[in-house]
């Protein structure tokens, strides 16, 4: 199937309604549903982050990272990572194979707390998870829906040299 | 893993500059968020060593509207050139949709492009993927330095398969052809993902394959 797999409306409020119920909860500003290639999958919340796909890739590369440490001593990954600041914290949590939760919460609450409530919401995230990769209901588009023009321009590149004129 | 979410009608693409150290992945990625438009880009994120090298990757966001009804979101990271970041290789090489291969046109830097085409083999096919599953471009960077192959040995040592890939001279200091690379790997990975499945004639066509490589030309005096 040349389809990519889709999140339908449904798909998305499912994981909406996962996810809001983990951060009233938790007390938690903001979770991020991404893939471990970085791609943001879902989010949930009104934390006033800068840039959520900046935060998503990375968050996978900082996990990916931490993979290589956890087999030094045996693990084959660790299943969480807990980032402290001063007044803003990060905790980011396995949920499949393929993956991972991001919570992002502040000091209205604590990490035990981000941390019990995560564990039940990230099961629930997996089973939405499988049931989207089991459906495999891909969107598919023919090649007239894609804009035929170049799809970045470049403002201040050079004008094309001039055909040369036709002999004779 | 690519992903459609029609809650926000966004599709996510992500976009991998590959190639040996030095050879101007990241100097593309900069000119790309100098040029573009800053309300279709996001920040530039650079995980570099005091000396500029990249350590982790380079990563650069970007907006476009190319499948009717939705907003494309394509994500370009680069890999770190050194040798040593292979296993870092692997993880950003993770969920790839499309592979933008820098080469550098040096003559000593040959060997380098090599060694690195192989290397993005055996790490796809670590992930088993096998290289043709895969959107790919080739840019000749450097085009514009003294010591450089001329572009059909290019061709002949990156680029002697059965199915050739589209391949650009590249300078990316000045941004010549910079786009072009980017939009021919935009196009071609949009098109994988198509019902008919092939690329049109509409993109734009390579700008050096060279029909057989040719002999260099030496004094001819008449």
């Amino acid at each position: 199937m040349n389809g990519i797999p889709v999140l339908t409306i449904q798909d998305v409020a499912m994981l909406d309604g996962a996810l809001g119920d983990f951060l009233k909860k938790a007390e938690a500003d903001l979770t991020v549903v991404i893939d471990r290639g970085g791609n943001v999958i879902s989010q949930f919340g009104d934390r006033d982050v800068t840039d959520v796909t900046i935060i998503a890739a990375l968050a996978a590369g900082s996990f990916a990272a931490t993979r290589e440490l956890a087999r030094r001593i045996g693990e084959v990954e660790f299943n969480a990572l807990f980032h402290q600041g001063n007044g803003s914290h990060m905790f980011m949590n396995s949920v499949d194979e393929d993956t991972i939760m991001i919570t992002v919460f502040g000091t209205r609450t604590t990490v035990g707390l981000v941390r019990f409530y995560s564990a039940a919401a990230a099961q629930s995230v997996a089973g939405i998870m499988q049931k989207l990769q089991r459906g495999g209901h891909g969107l598919e588009f023919t090649a007239a829906d894609i804009e035929a023009a170049p799809i970045f321009v470049d403002p201040q590149a050079p004008a094309p040299a001039p055909a040369p004129a036709p002999a004779g | 893993m690519s992903i459609i979410n029609y809650a926000s009608r966004e599709i996510q693409f992500k976009i991998v500059y590959y190639g040996p150290a030095l050879c101007g992945k990241t100097t593309n990625l900069s000119y790309i968020h100098q040029r573009i438009n800053p309300q279709n880009r996001g920040d530039l994120v650079s995980l570099a060593t005091a000396a500029d090298r990249t350590l982790f990757f380079d990563f650069l966001p970007l907006n476009a509207v190319v499948i009717k009804g939705f907003v494309t979101k394509f994500q370009l990271y680069t890999v770190p050139g050194q040798v040593i970041y292979n296993a870092t290789r692997q993880l950003v090489l993770r969920s790839a949709d499309g592979i933008v291969f820098v080469a550098d046109s040096q003559w000593e830097k040959m060997e380098e492009n090599v060694e690195s085409f192989k290397n993005l083999e055996e790490n796809l096919a670590k992930q088993n993927i096998a290289f043709d599953e895969v959107p790919c471009v080739l840019q000749y960077n450097k085009r514009d330095l003294p010591n450089i192959a001329p572009v059909n040995y290019m061709e002949y040592v990156m680029n002697n398969r059965k199915k050739r890939l589209q391949s650009f001279e590249v300078v990316s200091s000045s941004g010549q052809n910079v786009f072009a690379a980017l939009n021919a790997v935009s196009q071609v990975l949009l098109h994988k993902f198509s019902k008919q499945n092939e690329v049109p004639d509409t993109v734009a066509a390579p700008i050096a394959i060279p029909v057989e490589p040719s002999a260099p030309q030496k004094g001819v005096q008449v």
